[in-house]
This record gives structure tokens, C-alpha cells and sequence, in this order.
């Protein structure tokens, strides 16, 4: 072979793999994230892009069906003794992880006793706990202080939730994520490589022993038709559009409401609801500072402001937002009006006269909002205007999220700061609920409720007990929230078997390319 | 010059050194924390707090910047605290799309931006001249992201000749047909660099073109071609060179768009990405290669100075 020659064939050979190049993915699903998780360690890390990943990987003793009712995923069932105190969880036998081995209720114990004192949502129930022991190769029981009533909600929520993993990669892990080569789960997909920059892949699981049923939301049947799932960072939300629309992707997440007209009519492209909707949640300071213990200005606060004009400028389309005062959607079991009356008044000079009557004097009140979320910053901005109008001395202070987080856990460097908040199946996992998350709420009144609301395990009890809880947020307004926001996702026509509206997180599994 | 090189080398130690610190410090002064960002919103500040202490970044600035140092003296630049994989192979990843992209980014250039700029001197005055110019000026102008996209929308989208985004790794299946990732990126990368090159060649030309030798050159009845390119030409790239040094420090801030808009997995969207992320071990090991490769460019550009013009003496 010459030089001419040889030449010759390296360019035929491009030439070639340039035609080809788009059948290398046929069996490749590929998801356009907007970015990188900051680790699929489930127990730990509640960051939903993590869990949209690994719920693929890790399933939970129980997960949520179309109706956010926990049924059973890894459990088969379960006996509830003792008045509430005493929970007999059976296992499937059969289930195998991801390693070869099999699932055995030594694994759930170890996993359990992780999440219980290191997990991101482990705390709520394991501060009740008593003991939780193997009592069989396929049983666990749990034995608890008091009765806790939501406790197969917080076990069927995955993220920062009770992931189940082998005993093996559980020594010695503490808070700290594991790494990458202990991730092994039971799910349809397994764990295959995370290419930093590059993508996140998973490969089909062979050995997978689905649950039994019919597939109900993330319950039911799970059958991995597609080999690989290829999660790819593209934090431009015009490169994830016309990716798409290219076809070099297949699924792509996080898309502004200002497209969803266009995208809505296109018909090369599937726009997806989410079903559980975000909401965003202005905190106020209840450590430190003018709002503290000042129940009556954060009233005259919350009175000052409108949120359908917050919902407009940050989202657009109608069909993307409600003005819901609920902290839970409509058609949830848990929607109520309680206390939602003083959900939106934006009464710029009722707000004046309450501030007065609350002692309030123009001292500058210190918001901190970060722009890394547009939809927080646009938010903040239609807040400061209102306010600002019934009489408010806002001091905006507009940082990266990075320090907004570390400056929040200060209580003397703020009075309110702007977040969001996922949908949640129970509200005990709210953060407002939680004593210790930054606004540090924790009044007797609430303490009392709260006890009684975990208590209990009457479904109706509970949700009229969750009704006074919400009441006492609009009167004590530790937190504000703004209304319930449909975020949705955009797929190839090409994808079959997508759910028409996802629960929170998608999900591949029983989708066909 | 073999002199010169040595000594400049053994100059960049120090220089390394106080840039290390700098680099060390400015990062630790920043408000934010990795665990923060690893836990998400709903962590606790005690939850903060003991992600921190586990992972030994509650210890003084002065003694994780002294274990940084001696790691790094024997070649171990960390791991990244989110990837959990070493630091260097980050560096590595990010470096093959990086060093790729600024290739075919100066290939862009150098093969635009000289020709054009020369043909503009020498038609000084025409509508050759007038066309280039306002070219030069538009590419100048046009925002790196609005080009880009415009390129995915005409060239993926629209005639669907080219992948909007992404760059599999020339070691991956595709081989180095995957190069076609970068050729929309490198574009958009090069038009203003290309520009600035256009620019700066017709106008150094210009200015060599009044020179006396010049007109020496022609006055001997020398070919105005040969005049051009071994009288004009090969003086005016001496000014060409030194904008090269600059114009390498530019595509590594401009890549930054140019890697987010593409979604490349570059360095400049490692370090930005870290640096959200406070994911210190990344950001202190590139920033470090980057001061590097920044001293190495500019010790090539003084040595392409001799080089290119024997009057300059390297001292």
C-alpha cells in the first residue's frame, strides 16, 4: 500500500464513520440534564436531578403509586403491632443487586441504620426509633418510641430517602456520598460509568426481578426495554431545545415556561407536566432579628404582597401555574384552604397599617435571593416592588446559591431569603416543618401540633390536623409561599410508553425507543 | 536562547508558588462550602456542619493549604470532591476537548484572519478593503452564545449536517470522526479572535508598508508579490505574534460560553461548574494548569520574537 493509498482510506473511513455516527445510539437513550448531580448516593443527597438517575439504580422498601400512595417495591408486606409502635416488614425474596448477590434483610437492616443516622430524611423517623432489627432472612421489624403515622410515606419517598444497598459497600460509610463504584442497587438499571462533563450512564440490569402488578406510577411492573440510559450535562436551555429538536437527544429536562406555546404546537417534539408540582418559599428569620417572634409584621409583610404578578413575570403561560395557597396541591389529599385567605391580598395600605401596628419603624430588612435561579430573582424583584409600596424598607441582596446557603445558616445576616421546594408525598417532609432548617422555626404551638400530626395514623386525623398546622403557618408565616409552578420536560415522538404526566421524577423503565 | 529558556523556566517556580497561595486563599475566601452544595436545601446547618468536619474542611485555611502543597509536590493534585476521581484525570477529560477545540480555534484563525488581513492592506483603500473591514467589525461584535446558536440552528437543526452539541472523545467509538463535534464550537470560538487577527495584520502591514526598506525594496524593481510577503508581511507578523499570546488568553475566557452554549466537557466549563460547586480540589489543580500553560505560551511567544526578528536579542 502506498502513500496515496493509505490516505485515501483514512478519509474513506471518516468519511464512513460520519454517515454512521448517527446509529451508534440506537439503543441509547439519551437525557439532556441541566446539569451534574452532585452525587447518586439516594440515603444522603436530595438533589432531584440525582434522583431522576438513580431511581433507575436504587429502589426503596416501598414506593409511590399514580395516586402518591406508598405500596410495597422491595417489601411485600407489612404487620403493624403494638398500637403503631411495633412495624413487621417481610421482604421479596429473590431480588438480587446489581453485584451478583442477593437481597436479604441483612442488607436492609445495615441500610436503614445508615440512612437512620446519616440519611438527609433519616432523622425523621429515626429519632422515634427505638430499635430496628433482622428478625428473619426476609423480615424486619421496627420498633418505635411513640407511633409515627407517616412512616411508610417517608420510606416510599426516594430521595434523600431509604435506598436500599448491600451490606458490603455500607462499612464505614457515614455521611460522606459513597463513591461511584459502591453504587449498586436493585433497580432495572445498573450503574455503568459517570464521565465528569460528560454523561452519566446506566445499563440495563439482566437479572432484574421486577415487582408484580401492573405498573402504577412508579409502582407495579418494571421492565428495562432500552439498553443504556445516557444522562449528558447541557446547561444551555437553547442548546437542550434545539439538541432535541436535532436529534441528538431524546429527552431534555427543565424547559422555560416562555417555550412551552412554541414547543407545545410542534409536532417533532412531546411536551411532558410534571404531575407534582414546585413551589417557592420565601423564609423568614425566627432566631434573629426585626421578624423574630414579630408575628404581626410578618403578617403585614405577607398582606403586602400580590403572587399572581411573581407567577407571571417568572413563569408566563397560565397553564404552568396555579396561585394555590395550599402548601399541597388541588385533587391531593392533603389540599386544604386553612388559613389560605391571607394567601395573596396584596393590600400595599392594609399592609402599612399592620407594619405600624406592629411596631415597625422603616428599619431595613435584609432579603437574600440568589440568581442562580431566575425564577427566585424574579420572584425577589416583584416582591421588593410590592413591599416597597405598602412602606418596606428592603435591603435585596442578590448572591450566588453557594453563599446564599452558607449565609443562611447565620442567623444574624438575614430576615428572609427566597427558595423552592419540591412536591412531597406527606407534608412532614416540608421544610418548614423541620425545626432546624434556616428560619428555625419552632413555636410551642407548632410543637404541638406537630406531635400530634406524626402520632397519629388516621388518615383523617391527620389531615385535620394538618389543616390547623397550615392555618398556624399563615398566622405565624415563618414561611411564605408563592404558588404551585408545573415545571415540564420536552421528548422525541420517537419515545414510547412515557407516562403523559410524570409523578416527579421521569422514569425510563417501561419506555421503548 | 538555550540560556534564556533555562532562566526563565526556573523563574516560573517562584511565580508558581506565589500563585498556588493566591489561587488557595481567594478560593477559601468565598463564602459557600462544598457540603452545603452536596447535602442541597433541605440539609440542616448541623447536617452542614458535620459533612464539613468529615471531610476534613473544617481545619484551618493554613493546613489544608500546606496539605494541598505537599500532595502536590508529589504529583497528587486531589480529588474531586463531587466526581471522586483524582483531579489530574478531570484535567486530563477537560484537556483533550479543550486543547482540540483551541487547535482547530487557531487553525481558524491563522487561516482566516492572516490571508484576509493581508489581502486587506494590499487592496488598501479598496472595496476589498471596505468588505473585510466591515466583516472583521461585524464578527467582532456578534456575541460568542448568539453565534452559536444561530450555527446549531442553520448547521444541527435546520440542515442537520452537524451534531448541535456534545464531544465524545476522539478514544471513543467514532474515532476521529468525533472532531466534527468541535467544528461549529471552533467557529463561533474563532469569528472575533479572527477578527482582531484581521484587523491587527492589515493594519501592522499598513504600518510596515511606510517603512524605508520598503520603499527601498521597491525602488530596486523587486516583484511587489515578493515585496509583500518578504518585506511587509514576514515584518508585520512580528506584532501578529504577541497578539497570539493574548489571543490564546482569550479563547481560554471566551471558551467558556463557547463550551456552555456547545456543552462541551472543556476545562473552561470544569472550572466555572467548580467553582458554582466550590469543589476546591478542581478548581485549585486547573487554575494551576492554566497559569502554567499561560507562562509556557508567553516564554514561546518572546522565543517566536528572536525567531521572527533577529534584532531582538533574548537576554
Amino acid at each position: 500500500m502506498n502513500f496515496h493509498t493509505s490516505w485515501k482510506s483514512t478519509l474513506i473511513a471518516s468519511a464512513t464513520a460520519l454517515c454512521l455516527s448517527t446509529s451508534v445510539f440506537a439503543e441509547t437513550l439519551r437525557y439532556a440534564t441541566v446539569g451534574e448531580p452532585p452525587s447518586l448516593d439516594q440515603q444522603v443527597i436530595t438533589s432531584d436531578l440525582a434522583t431522576t438517575i438513580a431511581h433507575h439504580m436504587f429502589e426503596g422498601l416501598y414506593t409511590f403509586d399514580a395516586s402518591n400512595s406508598p405500596v410495597g417495591l422491595l417489601a411485600s408486606g407489612e404487620r403493624v403491632e403494638d398500637g403503631g409502635k411495633t412495624i413487621v416488614i417481610s421482604l421479596r425474596e429473590g431480588v438480587k443487586f446489581h453485584n451478583g448477590e442477593d437481597m436479604t434483610s441483612k442488607d436492609v437492616l445495615a441500610s436503614l441504620k445508615r440512612w437512620g443516622e446519616f440519611g438527609s430524611r433519616g432523622s425523621l423517623i429515626f429519632s422515634n426509633v427505638e430499635s430496628v432489627d433482622a428478625t428473619g432472612e426476609y423480615e424486619i421489624t421496627i420498633k418505635m418510641k411513640e407511633p409515627f403515622g407517616p412512616w411508610k410515606n417517608l420510606m416510599a419517598f426516594i430521595n434523600g430517602g431509604p435506598a436500599i444497598y448491600p451490606a458490603s459497600v455500607l462499612e464505614d460509610a457515614t455521611k460522606e456520598p459513597l463513591s461511584p463504584d459502591k453504587y449498586i442497587g436493585t433497580g432495572p438499571y445498573k450503574f455503568s460509568e459517570w464521565k465528569p462533563n460528560r454523561h452519566v450512564e446506566l445499563k440495563r440490569f439482566d437479572d432484574y426481578k421486577s415487582a408484580d402488578g401492573a405498573a402504577d406510577g412508579y409502582a407495579g411492573k418494571r421492565e428495562a426495554t432500552i439498553d443504556t440510559l445516557r444522562f449528558i450535562p447541557v446547561p444551555d436551555v437553547g442548546t437542550r431545545v434545539s439538541g432535541l429538536k436535532a436529534g441528538d437527544y431524546d429527552y431534555a429536562e427543565s424547559i422555560p415556561g416562555d417555550l412551552f406555546d412554541d414547543l407545545d404546537a410542534d409536532a417533532n417534539v412531546t411536551t411532558i407536566l410534571n404531575g407534582g408540582p414546585i413551589f417557592w418559599l420565601v423564609f423568614m428569620n425566627s432566631k434573629e432579628g426585626p421578624l423574630k417572634e414579630n408575628f404581626a409584621l410578618r403578617r403585614a409583610m405577607q398582606a403586602a404582597i400580590n403572587k399572581t404578578p411573581a407567577l407571571q413575570v417568572a413563569i408566563g403561560p397560565d397553564k404552568l401555574w396555579r396561585a394555590n395557597g395550599s402548601f399541597l396541591p388541588e385533587g391531593n389529599v392533603w389540599h386544604t384552604k386553612s388559613g389560605t385567605d391571607n394567601f395573596s391580598k396584596g393590600d400595599a395600605a392594609g399592609a402599612k397599617k399592620l407594619a405600624e401596628e406592629a411596631g415597625y419603624k422603616g428599619d431595613p430588612i435584609k432579603v437574600m435571593v440568589s440568581t442562580n435561579y431566575a425564577f427566585h430573582y424574579d420572584t425577589a424583584v416583584v416582591y421588593t416592588k410590592q413591599l416597597a409600596k405598602a412602606g418596606f424598607n428592603i435591603d435585596l441582596q442578590v448572591y450566588d446559591w453557594a453563599t446564599l446557603i452558607k449565609k443562611r445558616a447565620q442567623p444574624d445576616q438575614w430576615d428572609l431569603f427566597f427558595t423552592h421546594h419540591g412536591f412531597v408525598p406527606d407534608p412532614i417532609l416540608i421544610s418548614v416543618m423541620n425545626d432546624n432548617y434556616p428560619g428555625w422555626w419552632a413555636t410551642p404551638e407548632k410543637a404541638a401540633l406537630k406531635a400530634k400530626f406524626t402520632a397519629s395514623s388516621d388518615p383523617k386525623e391527620r389531615k385535620a390536623i394538618w389543616n390547623d398546622i397550615q392555618a398556624l403557618i399563615y398566622d405565624q408565616v415563618p414561611t411564605m409561599k408563592t404558588g404551585d409552578v408545573y415545571t415540564y420536560n420536552i421528548a422525541s415522538p420517537k419515545l414510547k410508553g412515557l407516562s403523559s404526566s410524570t409523578l416527579i421524577w421521569p422514569h425510563f423503565w417501561n419506555v421503548s425507543k | 536562547m538555550l540560556a534564556f529558556t533555562i532562566k526563565r523556566i526556573l523563574a516560573t517556580v517562584p511565580t508558581l508558588i506565589a500563585a498556588s497561595m493566591l489561587i488557595f486563599l481567594f478560593i477559601h475566601l468565598i463564602p459557600g462550602d462544598p457540603a452545603a452544595i452536596l447535602l442541597g436545601d433541605t440539609a440542616t446547618p448541623e447536617e452542614i456542619a458535620v459533612l464539613t468536619k468529615q471531610m476534613g474542611l473544617d481545619q484551618p485555611v493554613y493546613v489544608q493549604y500546606l496539605k494541598w502543597l505537599t500532595n502536590l509536590l508529589q504529583g497528587d493534585l486531589g480529588t474531586s470532591i463531587f466526581f471522586q476521581v483524582p483531579v489530574l484525570s478531570v484535567i486530563a477529560d477537560g484537556a483533550e476537548t479543550s486543547g482540540f477545540l483551541a487547535l482547530m480555534t487557531m487553525i481558524w484563525i491563522i487561516v482566516l484572519g492572516i490571508p484576509i488581513g493581508a489581502i486587506a492592506a494590499t487592496k488598501h483603500g479598496t472595496w476589498i478593503d471596505q468588505i473585510t473591514s466591515g466583516a472583521a467589525m461585524f464578527a467582532a461584535s456578534v456575541p460568542t452564545f448568539w453565534l452559536g446558536l444561530y450555527l446549531i440552528l442553520i448547521f444541527a437543526v435546520g440542515l442537520g449536517w452537524l451534531p448541535s452539541s456534545g464531544y465524545p472523545s476522539i478514544f471513543e467509538e467514532g474515532g476521529l470522526a468525533n472532531l466534527r463535534y468541535l467544528l461549529l464550537p471552533s467557529l463561533t470560538l474563532a469569528a472575533p479572535n479572527a477578527a482582531l487577527i484581521i484587523r491587527l495584520v492589515r493594519a501592522s502591514m499598513l504600518d510596515v508598508q511606510r517603512e524605508d526598506y520598503v520603499r527601498t525594496a521597491r525602488s530596486k524593481g523587486l516583484h511587489p508579490v515578493r515585496v509583500a510577503y518578504k518585506h511587509v508581511f514576514r515584518n508585520a507578523l512580528i506584532a501578529v505574534a504577541a497578539a497570539f499570546g493574548f489571543t490564546f488568553a482569550a479563547l481560554v475566557s471566551e471558551a467558556v460560553v463557547t463550551e456552555t452554549v456547545f456543552s462541551l466537557p472543556g476545562i473552561g466549563r470544569t472550572v466555572v461548574q467548580s467553582i458554582l460547586r466550590r469543589d476546591y480540589p478542581v478548581i485549585q489543580g486547573v487554575i494551576l494548569v492554566i497559569v502554567v500553560l499561560y507562562m509556557v505560551v508567553n516564554l514561546l511567544v518572546d522565543l517566536a520574537y528572536s525567531w521572527l526578528d533577529p534584532r531582538v536579542s533574548l537576554k
